[in-house]
């Protein structure tokens, strides 16, 4: 079964259906999404500017990485859920937009960052995790912001291409 | 349907026939470009609001105390806040009609005048002390909460009521 049969067989089951009927329902999903946009992406933002060395250096890495993992798993998890709501309310028209597809590859790149950081330097965190961090984590963090932003105008761009 | 204030119709004939609403208007993907700016500003405020106030409640990023963190996140603040009114004055200038008819719009309006004026005098003391009797601070951080998603939710619901 292709990417394209899946989304298909999606959009025919009553659930995508019954989305794409209801008047309530996707508004609903997409101010939900909206919401925890803050909880997700405003606490990332600061963990990375952490990374970049640009924000509370006196707090080493650890603690600032223990005080918002909360948050921007709790936000991301949301994302995620209201995330196929929207997905799956018009699955071929988001198979077919570019943008849509752009900011699948975008999600796996910030995913990517964050688990090759967490499997190699996040390991060794007591070697930098006091004051301005090496360039490798820099980098991470630097990485970790733009494809995020770039995420978002993505997200904004679905609704327009 | 029935408005608010039907009076103000000339008004927001007016904001159709700016240069500026024209110019958004008619220039392929400024408002998806200037929508990313508006969500990403709200992430950034929202998420400020949300660390503050929780944390008045022990919620959070508890290696700070409030006024730490209320005077760390302030300059998010102040600086989404314009950028959410420019970019949010540039978008309602591209399609006032649609604002005109809608219920939310003059919701948002309303709540995003308290909130400013509730972020300047109630809320910014917060970076001073929380020396305020807890049940008040936590009533106060639940009003604070409450007024900017109440603004957000308002506001992603301008296209559909």
């Amino acid at each position: 079964m292709s990417f394209l049969n899946f989304f298909q067989w999606l959009e025919a089951t009553p659930w995508s259906i019954a989305m794409r009927e209801s008047e309530w329902i996707f508004p609903f999903v997409e101010t939900i999404h909206v919401l925890a946009l803050a909880v997700m992406l405003f606490p990332t933002a600061l963990m990375d500017l952490r990374l970049l060395g640009l924000m509370m250096r006196r707090e080493s890495v650890s603690s600032v990485r223990n005080q918002l993992m909360p948050w921007i798993w709790t936000g991301f998890g949301t994302m995620i859920v209201s995330g196929v709501f929207v997905l799956s309310s018009h699955p071929v028209k988001y198979y077919n937009s570019p943008f849509a597809r752009a900011k699948a590859v975008l999600l796996v790149l910030a995913g990517l960052n964050a688990m090759i950081f967490e499997l190699t330097a996040g390991r060794k965190v007591a070697a930098w995790d006091q004051g301005p961090p090496p360039f490798r984590i820099r980098l991470t963090g630097g990485i970790s912001l733009l494809v995020w932003i770039a995420v978002v105008a993505m997200g904004r761009a679905i609704a327009y291409g | 349907m029935i408005n608010f204030w039907p009076g103000s119709r000339p008004f927001f004939e007016w904001c159709e026939r700016t240069a500026i609403g024209m110019a958004v208007r008619d220039t392929i993907w400024a408002f998806p470009f200037i929508e990313t700016f508006h969500l990403l500003a709200l992430a950034a405020l929202l998420g400020s609001i949300l660390l503050i106030n929780l944390r008045v409640f022990g919620i959070g990023m508890r290696q700070f105390s409030v006024p730490q963190l209320a005077r760390m996140l302030e300059p998010w603040i102040l600086v989404s806040i314009p950028v959410l009114l420019v970019s949010g004055i540039l978008m309602a200038l591209s399609e006032p009609i649609k604002c005109f008819e809608s219920y939310s719009f003059p919701i948002k309006m309303l709540f995003l005048g308290i909130a400013i004026v509730y972020h300047f005098t109630v809320q910014r003391k917060l970076r001073i002390s929380e020396d305020a009797p807890p049940i008040r601070g936590k009533l106060g951080a639940t009003l604070g909460i409450s007024l900017w998603a109440i603004v957000s939710v308002a506001g992603r619901g301008i296209p559909y009521i």
